[in-house]
């Protein structure tokens, strides 16, 4: 255990022992306890209480948008004319050589061939920036935006890469960044989960809870994943045949009989478990409100594209507006099927269409209501796709796996939006100037947090671990 | 939250570089040196002779004897000239550094090569570090409490309380006692018939009646084997992204088994290390050796098989590493560790005993992926298979005897009817082969791997060949040849002093909630020191004395005056030791995830308490499955097997099962010597709304009503006996009586919901082991008012802290 929360069990222990004193008698305990039983629980008892950041932050909360199965950003954002002139030629050895792929053995067989965009380009926005007509909503948001281009990262299989922009590392059961975060600062809803989880798409993302888990930080910072239709979190719901107000009488004889073994025994624990019974239910209670889209206007439902108790990529942007807007610290949404190998046409257009206009409407939504800047919006995959076409199905092209330079964008907390931060080479394949790697990345995420990426750190097994491992760098281009 | 070593930052402050000179030199340069030169030319390997792992070492040059660098002057410096490949020297050999890494160095001579002062006086934890030390058997102190002490452990514990002027605290009650003891070796509750018999037991050997009852249970192993596959990182799945199922539950029975007989843990250490290197290895033995292979599997498309067939060997070096020999060995896979006295080499010395499993590497081998597997067939499998190649060979028989007619009688076969009839049978009767239960084992390739340093941990990086071999800080014990069984014999040899102590600690924090050394996988210079040192070094003698039995040693520690001690807080050990070390008293410890649900069901009455076979699904909350890739199906158990312990169901790692994770169940990623235990909301909303948990609060309430009919009181106390053991307090009987009263006018004045609450599955002939569960429904001839306010107050005794707990 760290020297920190030591002194803060410490000080519960003190302030308990001091204000209960063990010969008071049990009634007298009893009482002092009930006068506050049903309010917020004590800080120090609330492993999720809010905790003082290294530096002033500058967003509150964080919405991860995780593209997973890795975006093509060459029929997104990155408009590279050259590719396009140079489109069917064979991609010259000097830009392949030592780099790895996945799917080696598709390449070895065939020298692959460059490939040019077969989507149309266009500038948008005030500032100009260059958005495909895959994006037109995004494209009307552009100005907010900032585009970091030529990210880079370790691993090409969609698993362990999405494990390494989640947890800093490629071996799975370390902490995700949500987990590090609401360990760091805890977060600022008393009834809701500090860390949410949100997923749509054809199937779930690959690499599962390890994705979302607390590795080896206590349990209580794991992500906790959320539907969009029927019970937002599993267990949320009474059983059958036990209405509000058993449960609620439930819960009182609950937390009467464990003040009773509380004056007995004088465990600290016993106070945490009645503070983290009195969340559940206030969970309970706020859950179904949570996903209650019935306030939201007509406009608003239109703008996402939102469906009442469908699961789609739009109502889960709905549900994380909803979320940032009650103080939840970090919300992660899944949204799969990027994965395009075989066919850059209908199935990229689909997810297109999934995601577009909600993450426009996301955008708009956070900003007219005053939240963007007080959260940080992050849209990226696991890794990019390659500048070669990839023939797996005769008669069409994709793309394989690149791991050297693809595209994410970040937007709010004051970010200044309608630019590109980095840059890749006029083919795509390497960072123009100086690297960015997914270290940076995350710990740019951390700092906007008013988190010191080298200084949030957990001891496990011998050694100090942290989300960055041993590298990363704040972008200062990014956070100005 | 916050710790850094303030070493170099002390130390920058007098005679050494500046901090910004040492920030520099921490973040840029000194990554450099340590991932990519170090593995050669570290203090220990001076490969050429040269060390770059301090100033000095650089400034004296190698074998060349010429200075590596040149303060100042990068371009007159060896080591800037070699990383440039500007002249013969060409470093590392492997290839060249990036360009940014060569800046680096660059700048860094270019500045005068600033260097933290003070760095000389860092030393790696040496031989006269304390666990390197062999086992010392200390005679216990006369104890001062004479009367107190039950056994050596206590005249320890006593002394080191001495010294603080603590008094031990008094045996705690029966209940709690036979509570304590039977959740501790068993992970079950004491029945009402076991209290009772304890409580009136007036003998002097009572208690040590009972204890040698629960060491002979057959559900010791089961509990003793749960704490054994967390180590294990047992799960039903493969890992990574494509989860598949795959069968390990013959390992996870051979461990329940070996506890249960009480096998030796050399020997329990040296089958699961090596069971196949036995001179005539049993099918036991070979299962065993399940043990390593218990790591994830990458099966995902496009992967490089021999990267993660590297991370499992990776992974099993850890976990020798924290399992035996309390040792961060991890930590010198990229470089020499810093703080203890491993070297890298040494790391992939270990490496090299754990290389040589025929796992698959490359593509082509797909279809072979678990590879090496054992086909171990249940007697029913055996019987079926049997029964079938009978049936088969007798059909195909027949087939040729057939033919040959046709044959014979000049008939043309392809017209023949009768001989596609006779056809489609046997095709038919192909696809019915019956399954084969198979697990995962070790055996080596035929041609061995060589092995070689990675450098700076990465694969691809091939360094100086090295061979098998284990530490040498061990000087005490005698180096191992060279395979697998070698190694297994070093980890339990007698002179070693690592695996004994972290073992028996290990059991310790079992039963206290922390280690004699808190820090129960890293006994190396970051761990922290053993409060008891020489209670310690008493039982890991005692250990290894009798016959390395870890029922000898079970029996010892629960035995003590220490263990039966109340757990009642006191204000003078809040006082003087805020944290228990030094144990003034018990702790009081929330349940393990799979010990809450067995409780609950062997509370309610339905435990199924069959041991061992293939992992089970109980039911599952809605959407709970929805985050794999891969679709998995969850067949829900509607039989016994609804009703099984929680360590046998079936773990998939991507999507574990929710009770079991909510309450820090282990992910199974890696070995996990201690839980955490958290304290969540989400366990709240388990235990209070998971239909598992209903349904045994259902079942409570029916053998509530069913077995006491005289009254409210009398039904509470038996509520209670059964869930705590003993009977409700005063204040206690008065506050559910009140809630009970409710509940009931409120199902009265609601008989649709008392409806839907009494619901539950039901059994045909109402005996639990050949239920099936039809469907739910009120119980016949039962109160649905009265089943669903009983059910109300089973909900409550099931959330109450006191059944979460062992005192």
């Amino acid at each position: 255990m760290d020297l920190e929360q030591d002194l803060l069990r410490f000080e519960t222990r003190r302030h308990f022992f001091n204000r209960c004193g063990m010969g008071v008698g049990k009634a007298a305990l009893a009482s002092m306890l009930a006068e506050n039983a049903m309010a917020a629980p004590a800080a120090s008892a609330n492993p999720l209480a809010v905790k003082p950041t290294h530096f002033p932050a500058k967003v509150k909360s964080v919405i991860y948008l995780f593209m997973a199965g890795a975006p093509s950003q060459f029929e997104l954002f990155e408009y590279k004319p050259k590719l396009v002139e140079y489109d069917g030629k064979v991609a010259p050895d000097s830009l392949l050589a030592g780099k790895r792929f996945a799917f080696m053995d598709t390449f070895a067989k065939e020298k692959p061939k460059l490939l040019g965009t077969r989507r149309k380009f266009a500038r948008h926005g005030k500032s100009g920036q260059w958005v495909s007509e895959l994006l037109p909503h995004t494209a009307g948001v552009v100005d907010d935006l900032c585009f970091v281009s030529g990210v880079n990262t370790d691993n090409f299989n969609h698993g362990p890469a999405k494990c390494f922009v989640n947890t800093g590392s490629v071996r799975f059961g370390r902490p995700s960044m949500g987990a590090w975060a609401t360990y760091g600062i805890g977060s600022e809803s008393s009834d809701l989960p500090g860390y949410v989880v949100l997923q749509s798409g054809p199937r779930g993302p690959r690499g599962g809870a390890a994705l979302w888990a607390s590795g080896f930080l206590p349990t209580a910072y794991q992500g906790v994943p959320f539907r969009s239709g029927g019970d937002p979190i599993l267990n949320l719901s009474n059983p059958d045949g036990v209405t509000n107000t058993t449960q609620s009488r439930t819960i009182e004889a609950i937390r009467d009989l464990n003040m009773t073994k509380l004056g007995e025994t004088g465990d600290p624990e016993i106070t945490t478990r009645i503070a983290q019974y009195e969340m559940a239910y206030r969970m309970q209670t706020s859950g179904p409100d949570l996903i209650d889209f019935t306030r939201e206007s007509k406009e608003t439902m239109e703008m996402y594209g939102a469906e009442p108790g469908k699961a789609s990529f739009a109502n889960n942007c709905l549900l994380a507006r909803r979320l940032v807007q009650r103080g939840v610290r970090f919300v992660q949404l899944y949204h799969t099927d990027w994965d395009h190998h075989h066919d850059l046409t209908d199935p990229l257009d689909q997810v297109c269409r999934e995601v577009d206009k909600p993450v426009s409407a996301l955008i708009r939504d956070l900003k007219r209501n005053g939240l963007l800047d007080s959260t940080l919006v992050i849209w990226g995959g696991e890794f990019g796709r390659t500048p070669m076409g990839e023939v797996r199905d005769a008669g069409k092209v994709g793309r394989n796996h690149h791991i050297d330079a693809y595209t994410i964008w970040m937007a709010g907390g004051g970010i200044q939006g309608g630019r590109v931060v980095g840059g890749t080479d006029e083919l795509g394949f390497n960072p123009m100037e100086r690297k960015i790697h997914v270290h940076d990345v995350q710990a740019t995420i951390l700092h906007m947090l008013g988190l010191d990426h080298t200084r949030l750190t957990f001891k496990f097994q011998g050694r100090d671990f942290r989300l960055t491992d041993v590298a990363g760098e704040v972008i200062r281009e990014i956070t100005g | 939250m916050i710790r850094r070593l303030p070493l170099f930052v002390a130390a920058a402050a007098g005679l050494g570089a500046q901090n910004a000179d040492v920030a520099f030199f921490e973040t840029s340069v000194r990554p450099v040196l340590r991932t990519q030169c170090q593995a050669c030319h570290s203090e220990r390997n001076k490969a050429s002779g040269l060390s770059v792992e301090t100033r000095e070492g650089l400034l004296a040059g190698g074998n060349r004897g010429v200075a590596a660098i040149k303060p100042g002057d990068p371009a007159g410096s060896l080591l800037i000239e070699a990383v440039e490949h500007a002249g013969t020297l060409k470093m590392p050999p492997t290839g060249k550094l990036k360009p940014e890494q060569i800046e680096v160095l660059r700048k860094w001579v270019a500045a005068g090569a600033p260097w933290p002062a003070g760095e000389v006086s860092r030393k790696r934890a040496g031989g006269d570090h304390w666990a390197f030390q062999a086992v010392k058997r200390v005679s216990p102190p006369a104890p001062s409490v004479a009367a107190w002490a039950k056994n050596a452990v206590d005249h320890f514990i006593l002394a080191r309380l001495d010294q603080e002027g603590l008094k031990p605290s008094p045996e705690a009650d029966r209940v709690t006692l036979i509570r304590r003891v039977s959740l501790d070796l068993t992970g079950l509750p004491p029945t009402l018939d076991e209290v009772r018999q304890f409580v009136e037991d007036r003998s002097p050997e009572a208690y040590d009646k009972v204890v040698t009852r629960l060491l002979a249970s057959r559900h010791y192993g089961e509990r003793w084997g749960r704490h054994w596959l967390d180590i294990a990182r047992y799960a039903d799945s493969d890992g990574y992204t494509i989860d598949a199922p795959r069968t390990m539950w013959r390992y996870r029975d051979w461990v329940i088994n070996a506890l249960n007989l009480d096998m030796p843990f050399d020997r329990f250490v040296i089958e699961q290390y090596a069971g196949d290197q036995l001179p005539g290895a049993s099918t036991d033995q070979l299962v065993a050796t399940g043990f390593h292979r218990n790591t994830p599997t990458n099966f995902e498309g496009g992967i490089d098989f021999e990267q993660y067939r590297v991370e499992a060997v990776a992974d099993r070096v850890a976990t020798t590493g924290a399992a035996f020999l309390g040792l961060t060995l991890g930590c010198a896979r990229c470089h020499d560790h810093k703080y203890d006295p491993v070297s890298q080499r040494e790391y992939y010395q270990i490496f090299a005993y754990l290389n040589q499993t025929d796992e698959i590497s490359t593509e082509d081998e797909r279809y072979d992926y678990l590879r090496p597997t054992l086909e171990v067939p249940t007697t029913e499998e055996t019987a079926r298979s049997t029964a079938w190649h009978a049936q088969f060979q007798a059909l195909s028989g027949e087939l040729v005897r057939y033919v040959r007619q046709l044959k014979s009688q000049g008939v043309d076969a392809k017209q023949d009817l009768g001989l596609r009839e006779r056809m489609k049978n046997l095709r038919e009767m192909r696809r019915q082969q019956p399954r084969i239960t198979t697990t995962l084992v070790m055996r080596d390739r035929s041609e061995p791997r060589e092995n070689y340093i990675h450098l700076g941990g990465e694969f691809t990086r091939k360094g100086a060949a090295v061979q098998p071999g284990t530490l040498s800080i061990l000087a005490s014990v005698k180096p191992a040849g060279a395979t697998r069984l070698d190694l297994a014999r070093w980890i339990v040899d007698p002179g070693n002093p690592l695996t004994p102590r972290v073992t028996v600690n290990r059991f310790w924090q079992h039963y206290f909630g922390k280690g004699i050394v808190e820090t129960e996988s890293d006994f190396g210079a970051q761990g922290s020191k053993p409060t008891h040192p020489e209670l310690l070094d008493y039982l890991a003698s005692e250990f290894v004395r009798s016959g390395w039995s870890q029922k000898h040693i079970h029996r010892l520690i629960v035995l003590s005056a220490t263990y039966r001690q109340s757990s009642r807080n006191r204000e003078d050990v809040e006082e003087k030791d805020p944290y228990n070390k030094l144990l003034a008293r018990q702790s009081r410890l929330r349940l393990d995830a799979e010990i809450l649900r067995d409780s609950a069901l062997r509370v309610a009455g339905l435990l199924t308490p069959t041991v061992g076979g293939p992992s089970v699904y109980p039911p599952i909350p809605e959407g709970a499955m929805a985050v794999t890739q891969v679709k998995r199906p969850w067949p829900v158990a509607n039989g016994p097997d609804r009703y099984r312990r929680g360590l046998y169901t079936f773990f998939y790692r991507s999507a574990a099962f929710p009770s079991l994770l909510v309450f820090d169940a282990p992910d199974a990623t890696s070995t996990c010597t201690r839980r955490v235990r958290s304290n969540t909301p989400l366990q709240a909303l388990t235990l209070l709304n998971d239909q598992a948990f209903v349904e045994f609060a259902q079942a409570m309430a029916l053998r509530l009503i069913d077995e006491v009919k005289t009254g409210d009181g009398e039904r509470l106390d038996r509520a209670f006996l059964l869930a705590l053991g003993r009977e409700p307090r005063a204040a206690e009987r008065d506050r559910i009586s009140r809630f009970l009263n409710t509940q009931r006018d409120e199902f009265k004045t609601h008989p649709d919901e008392a409806k839907k609450l009494a619901a539950q599955p039901v059994a045909p002939n109402g005996d639990p082991a050949t239920m099936v569960v039809v469907t739910a429904a009120v119980p016949e001839g039962r109160d649905p008012v009265e089943l669903a306010t009983w059910t109300s107050v089973a909900r409550v005794i099931f959330n109450l802290d006191d059944f979460l707990t062992r005192e």
